[in-house]
């Protein structure tokens, strides 16, 4: 059996804002090729922890190692050249809302220069069609398409570029359940035509089971559990127990308390 | 001790914001002289700067040339110096009124504009999506902005230093019966290069600040619909009192003796 290469490697990772400390010394390895969830309760740090990985944000400490490569405190070229590799779907789509829809899926092939302004509206048509828009919605705006159309628009934008590692935050959240089942299908198609490592990070159980191989669970600014997909229902682990059954009572207790008195 | 603690944090602040907004505004301007350019955003920023400002500008400098020639004139009939009329209104509209007239309108408009669009850009994580596209903020939104605002604010101060001395003509000749002839004579005999290109540093100056506020308080606006209202504020005031406080230190710069 063939070993396969870690994409992703966080080791120590800390990460607070003022004196509330969100991520205390978290640990991960992501594989290549597979699709990691990391699932957990609203405040608990995982749109954080996403954001230090595709540099929007930067830790205190800690290591975050792409491909083997640092990318805590490097200079902007490192970065960027380490961001060619990414593709993020945003949660709100964070569609550029003055670009016409083929010109936000076009951008990144623009923009790194990967394609003229020509083909990369073929491309952009192309990609639309993919995630089930028309040649015709190309040259509408984002405000113009519903909020899971703008999610698929986003999903076009995040692949357009063939990213080796694709990033999804709340991919279903604000969408209704069909479309959500929707969208979790292209991401799943998305993420193994390109033959991508996928990283989503979600709160809906649902949507996690259908997008990934392995399921981590973020807790106290750590991940207290992880395991394969169909694992997640038998394990005896609490917080895992308490969160899957939407539970009151549990291990979690404490920081449901300290969420809903805000 | 309350009073102390207040102003010390009031002090510190103040320090901060200072310090952040030199560092955002060098390397806003690194990133106009290193490639890769966007020029299609550069135009896009003149015509909506430049173009797009003309009507407003056009307006405040011929009611100003106006007001000016009647004010000038019933002043200066008191002790029998109407012929300065002429020589009044072109002096005050292209040393002073044009530019720091043009420059708080357009702080009005394209300031709150530019903060309103980038805050907006924030909070729904637009300015994140560029950064994971592989495009530096600065050098896609900022850059442009700056340089739109300093070539353009130049341009519309000359259209409103012309507006403005036909503003004064028409009160001047149609109103107050001066000669056509000898009021454009006047007017360019006292004239100098340096009257016209004061007024035009003034304007770059100001392009260059109304565009760095309206990007500043956008890019680091937060908080949803509140936090883009108070940045819209906060550069239309921030703006409107350094354009102000400017023109005197380029006033002092230019004509103290």
């Amino acid at each position: 059996m063939t070993k396969v290469p870690k994409k992703i490697v966080i080791r120590e990772l800390k990460n607070s804002f003022g004196s509330k400390q969100v991520l205390s010394g978290l640990n991960l390895d992501v594989f290549e090729g597979e699709s990691l969830v990391i699932i957990g309760a609203s405040g608990t740090g995982k749109s954080v922890l996403m954001k230090n990985i595709v540099g929007i944000l930067r830790p205190n400490s800690g290591s975050i190692k792409i491909d083997g490569e640092e990318c805590v405190n490097v200079t902007n070229n490192v970065r960027e050249k380490i961001s060619r590799k990414l593709g993020m779907l945003f949660q709100g789509a964070a569609l550029f809302d003055s670009l016409r829809l083929w010109e936000n899926v076009a951008f990144g092939l623009i923009s790194l220069k990967i394609s003229g302004r020509e083909e990369a509206r073929l491309k952009a048509i192309d990609h639309l069609k993919k995630v089930g828009l028309s040649e015709t919605d190309a040259d509408r705006y984002p405000s113009e398409i519903s909020a899971g159309a703008q999610k698929r628009v986003g999903l076009a934008r995040a692949i357009a570029t063939n990213p080796e590692i694709l990033f999804f935050d709340e991919p279903t959240t604000g969408i209704d359940p069909i479309m959500g089942e929707i969208v979790d299908g292209l991401i799943v198609s998305s993420v193994r035509s390109l033959g991508a490592t996928a990283l989503t990070i979600t709160h809906d159980m649902d949507s996690a089971r259908r997008i990934g191989d392995r399921i981590a669970m973020l807790y106290g600014g750590k991940i207290v559990w992880i395991g394969k997909t169909e694992e997640i229902d038998s394990s005896r682990d609490g917080f895992i127990q308490q969160f899957i059954n939407g539970q009151v009572d549990g291990p979690m207790a404490g920081l449901i308390t300290e969420n809903s008195s805000v | 001790m309350g009073f102390v603690t207040a102003t010390g944090r009031a002090c510190i602040n103040f320090l901060t914001a200072t310090g952040r907004l030199v560092i955002f505004a060098g390397v806003a301007v690194s990133h106009i002289v290193r490639p890769p350019f966007y020029s299609r955003l550069v135009v896009r920023q003149i015509i909506e700067i430049g173009f797009y400002s003309l009507p407003v500008v056009g307006l405040t400098a011929i009611f100003t040339g106006m007001v000016l020639a009647l004010q000038s004139y019933t002043g200066f009939a008191r002790f029998n110096a109407e012929s300065a009329v002429a020589t009044v209104v072109v002096l005050s509209i292209t040393r002073e009124l044009a530019p720091v007239l043009a420059g708080l309108m357009i702080a009005g408009r394209i300031g709150a504009a530019m903060a309103a669009e980038i805050g907006t850009m924030r909070v729904t994580e637009q300015i994140d999506a560029l950064s994971t596209l592989s495009t530096n903020p600065y050098k896609y939104l900022v850059a442009p902005r700056l340089v739109a605002g300093v070539v353009m604010l130049p341009c519309c101060v000359l259209v409103a230093d012309i507006i403005g001395v036909f503003g004064g003509y028409l009160v001047s000749v149609y109103k107050l019966g001066f000669n056509a002839n000898m009021y454009i004579k006047n007017t360019v005999q006292f004239l100098e290069f340096i009257d016209v290109f004061s007024g035009l540093v003034k304007a770059a100056v100001f392009g260059f600040l109304i565009s760095l506020m309206g990007c500043y308080h956008g890019y680091y606006s937060k908080g949803g619909a509140q936090g883009v209202g108070s940045a819209t504020t906060n550069a239309v005031v921030s703006a409107s009192v350094l354009i102000l406080g400017c023109n005197y230190l380029i006033t002092e710069a230019f004509f103290s003796r």
